[in-house]
């Protein structure tokens, strides 16, 4: 498929569409603080906004929910390798060992 | 640059750096897909300085290669953005004596990694330039692997194996940054109604199902943190 030049001018839309959340409150500063309570309730953002990014990644397949994957097995190893240990490599060596593993297990039993 | 923006920058980035490598696969994939919807090197890279935001690029690249009209593009690439306008204002008390000019750059470089990252640090440390450059060392770091990632994908397009799931690493560097929050209750609550939402509404349109879960688990654990300080006194 071929772009002509308007592709450039989305670029730059997505640009601002995308910059403008992000700098929104950074660049306003505290002449647009929030509310009290607001400021409060979003120290569960981070938390919150984690969980909703991860868990579909983790139980979601083509659409459908998987509760059994090799994905959560892997999650669970991630869990456990940062709940247990101090390295901050472990949870990657974890997780991708067991993803690994466990896919090349299933294709394999699969045939 | 004064020495306490340099020490911020330092040890930002020591902090950030083990979380990084859950960049590289996650740009390596965003350069792939961009390959993969036909863009030329230049615009792909194009793409991927001027906007410099993985999700919302992996979500409008299947809509720009449909086709579709220019302004329900945008709004998608908006509506995956929504999360950032919480985070940016979880984080604007950080910036109080940074200078405009750096405080639009911070806006544009603003990441998931980066905020969790930065977030104590930013509303706890007293000097401005110190916080600056706390901020800076991770965002600058993860634009750079961006673009550098990026480009690999780009130019490796259709000669690396599928069935690797280098994906995923993206998805273990958000868990290893969500596993210490989830030791305080009221936070458990939140990442459990915010995962369990978005499971639950993945059919909604536009991914607004995500948008909908993070409300409903900041709210949730807001709720835990005043019903358990009620059971206190």
């Amino acid at each position: 498929m071929n772009y002509d030049w308007t592709l450039w001018g989305l670029f730059i839309l997505l640009g601002l569409a995308t910059t403008l959340p992000r700098a929104s409150f950074i660049v306003l500063g505290e002449r647009a603080a929030l509310p009290e309570s607001l400021q409060k309730a979003l120290r569960y953002a981070p938390a919150a906004a984690l969980a909703a990014i991860v868990a579909p990644d983790i139980f979601v397949s083509g659409g459908e929910l998987t509760v059994l994957s090799p994905r959560l097995a892997a999650a669970a190893a991630a869990v456990l390798a940062a709940l247990v240990f101090r390295n901050p490599w472990l949870p990657f060596i974890a997780g991708m060992g067991v993803l690994w593993g466990l896919e090349r297990l299933l294709s394999a039993w699969m045939g | 640059m004064s020495p306490s923006f340099r020490d911020g920058l330092r040890e930002g980035f020591l902090a950030f750096l083990p979380l990084s490598v859950g960049l590289i696969p996650w740009a390596l994939v965003t350069g792939l897909t961009m390959s993969g919807v036909g863009f030329t090197p230049l615009q792909a890279m194009g793409m991927n300085v001027i906007v410099f935001a993985g999700t919302a690029q992996l979500g409008t690249l299947p809509l720009i290669a449909a086709g579709t009209p220019v302004w329900l593009i945008v709004i998608t690439a908006f509506v995956l953005n929504l999360r950032f306008i919480i985070f940016s204002a979880a984080l604007a008390r950080g910036f109080r004596g940074v200078p405009l000019g750096a405080r639009w750059l911070s806006g544009h470089l603003l990441t998931d990694g980066a905020f969790a990252t930065c977030l104590e640090k930013m509303l706890s440390h007293p000097d401005p330039q110190w916080r600056l450059g706390y901020y800076l060392g991770p965002s600058l770091w993860s634009w750079l692997l961006w673009q550098v990632f990026a480009f690999c994908g780009v130019m490796a397009a259709g000669s690396i194996p599928r069935g690797w799931s280098l994906e995923f690493m993206a998805t273990i560097a958000l868990i290893v940054l969500l596993v210490p929050m989830a030791r305080v209750r009221p936070m458990l609550v939140a990442a459990l109604v915010g995962g369990g939402l978005a499971v639950a509404l993945r059919g909604m349109p536009l991914r607004l199902g995500v948008i909908v879960a993070i409300v409903a688990g900041i709210a949730a654990g807001f709720a835990a943190e005043s019903w358990r300080g009620k059971d206190l006194s």
